[in-house]
């Protein structure tokens, strides 16, 4: 029995249609990427490819710095998703767990913190890596000989140097990371941990024996959720990394289409495409978590 | 427990929060200060305000406030917005969803497809646009649009609002649907039932239950991408840098180009406190949507 206005053919044949055009307009823009990818002669409009190769992957590994830029974005993201998941980690778990008088404040302040645009901090920001910089390059110059300083300060330094933009890019994925531990914390009952302080175990055991493996799930969302993030973003590489030994691959795709002679568009969809992958895998992995985020900051 | 006991763990739970607050305060709290004081200054990268930055009290906005470009970048954010945001990904994404709701061969892997642009970092985003839009008559775009009579057209240069519009209304249909989706699964599937049994039709189905129970999630959605649609930065940057005369330039770009192109410290950091300002009060909508219960 079907009222009159419910499902029809033509109804069906609609929907469908305006399925097919939506789909069409998320697809479409990919079939550019994954052809050119694999064609030798490719060219900023789509065409069928004569021949399919590796040959613009090769290029970009081998006599690009494709593999440099790769490794790079991999350590400084890694390391940021990481930092992100032991802070979160640690000040979720308090923040769910104490009953302080700054509890309800500094909640509001770290959502308050998640709406504020980098774009709108990045001059003051420039100029606070610009001061932490001066002094990690006075500390490093005294401890080390003159030759290991730039070296030196590749690694630790706040401008043109990982420490600084690891740190952050941690930063900004902090409180959305922190009210996904807080949250998290939330729903694992006191009374497992009282049950290890009965035992007489202290915070140490407590953290390995209980929280951690409780807290697995909720630690890889945040993870995931900050890896997305410094992985897709242009603004601090742009602003803060100069050097081309230290070049990711945001940067290194940009640089690669503002060359002043022929863009080479085969090679610039295969490093898209090496830049694309692993964050459409991060992605597949956090899609299930991302109602539960959203919904879970919708219960408080 | 002990009260021994408890102050022990009061005092290890500032000790565990202590380096996310600390980090939090040198990188976001105290740059937003420095802001502040930097927009009342007329501090320059070049010129007298490179060497000796004056106290210009409310001089900065004084001047923002009778500039054309400042007014024109405000003007292309909220269009920027409420057609990407608002309009084009919403009404999208909630399409989708609805299209979506029931079981049928192929659903699972349109959902792959409508959500697989979210993926994409900006700057790829960029490029895979930068070759549908190309002018001239091999352009993809152009081709497609040649099936309907239309002459080629250069997209960026002719219609560049528009176009960032589409493309990043692209990029965030599956972000809305999969919200959506959710919300809709939420609601009883018997109030469905008692609407039906009392004749009423699928427009007043959908006008009277649906959207009804669907204001919350749609209201915190909105808030969501207003936020995260103001603060996109290297899609832009790559794709129009903000051009043609400043036709794409949303603030976050604004911004950029005013301190590191025109390096006006002073006056660049007056449009990011404006930039701040408005976020925040989108943010304090948010807090009080979210109801904060600790």
């Amino acid at each position: 029995m079907s009222a009159p206005g419910d499902a029809s053919a033509g109804d069906g044949a609609a929907r469908a249609g305006l399925l097919a055009l939506i789909a069409l307009y998320c697809a479409a823009p990919f079939l550019w990427l994954a052809l050119a990818a694999f064609d030798p002669d490719a060219r900023l409009f789509l065409q069928w490819p004569e021949t399919v190769s590796f040959s613009n992957f090769r290029r970009a590994f081998v006599e690009e710095d494709g593999l440099l830029w790769l490794l790079n974005s991999l350590v400084v993201c890694g390391l940021a998703t990481l930092l992100v998941a032991v802070l979160a980690g640690f000040g979720g778990y308090a923040l769910s767990r104490t009953r302080a008088r700054w509890k309800r404040p500094f909640l509001y302040s770290i959502i308050l913190i998640r709406v504020i645009p980098p774009t709108a901090l990045i001059v003051p920001l420039y100029k606070v890596m610009l001061t932490a910089n001066l002094s990690v390059n006075a500390a490093v110059r005294a401890v080390l000989p003159s030759d290991w300083v730039r070296p030196a300060m590749r690694m630790v330094g706040f401008i043109d140097g990982y420490l600084g933009l690891i740190l952050l890019l941690a930063t900004l994925q902090l409180p959305l990371a922190l009210w996904i531990m807080k949250t998290f914390f939330d729903a694992i009952p006191r009374e497992f941990e009282e049950a290890a302080i009965m035992d007489g175990a202290g915070f140490g055991k407590r953290l390995r024996r209980v929280l951690l493996p409780l807290a697995m799930p909720g630690l890889a969302a945040s993870g995931l959720f900050a890896f997305i993030a410094c992985w897709g973003d242009f603004l601090l590489p742009l602003t803060f990394i100069s050097s081309p030994e230290l070049r990711m691959l945001p940067l290194g795709l940009y640089s690669a289409f503002m060359r002043s002679d022929q863009v080479d568009y085969g090679l610039l969809a295969a490093i898209a495409v090496v830049y694309t992958l692993p964050a459409i895998l991060a992605f597949a992995l956090a899609r299930r978590l991302l109602v539960q985020t959203f919904s879970g900051g919708l219960k408080g | 427990m002990s009260a021994r006991f408890q102050r022990r763990e009061a005092l290890r739970n500032r000790a565990l929060l202590l380096p996310s607050a600390l980090l939090l305060l040198v990188f976001v709290i105290y740059p937003a200060g420095v802001a502040v004081w930097t927009s009342l200054t007329n501090e320059a990268m070049t010129g007298p305000g490179a060497l000796n930055p004056r106290f210009v009290g409310l001089g900065n906005y004084r001047r923002l406030l009778a500039d054309g470009s400042f007014w024109s970048s405000l003007a292309v954010t909220f269009w920027f917005v409420l057609g990407s945001a608002v309009i084009g990904q919403f009404v999208l994404g909630l399409l989708s969803a609805i299209l979506l709701q029931r079981p049928f061969t192929g659903r699972m892997l349109l959902n792959a497809i409508i959500l697989m642009p979210n993926a994409v970092p900006e700057v790829v985003a960029a490029f895979i646009w930068a070759s549908m839009l190309a002018a001239g008559d091999y352009g993809t775009l152009n081709n497609v649009v040649a099936w309907f009579g239309v002459e080629p057209q250069r997209w960026l240069t002719t219609f560049p609002l528009t176009m960032i519009i589409v493309v990043n209304t692209w990029r965030g249909i599956g972000f809305a649907m999969i919200l959506m989706t959710s919300g809709l699964a939420a609601i009883p599937s018997d109030l469905y039932e008692a609407a039906r049994m009392d004749g009423a039709n699928r427009w007043q189905r959908f006008r009277r239950i649906t959207l009804p129970l669907l204001v919350p999630t749609v209201f915190l959605y909105l808030l969501v991408s207003t936020v995260s649609t103001i603060a996109i930065f290297g899609l832009i940057f790559a794709l129009t840098r903000g051009g043609p005369a400043g036709a794409t330039e949303i603030i976050g770009i604004y911004i950029y180009n005013q301190s590191f192109n025109s390096y006006q410290l002073g006056y660049g950091s007056a449009v990011a406190v404006v930039a701040l300002l408005i976020s925040l009060g989108v943010g304090l909508l948010y807090v009080r949507a979210l109801k904060v219960d600790v």
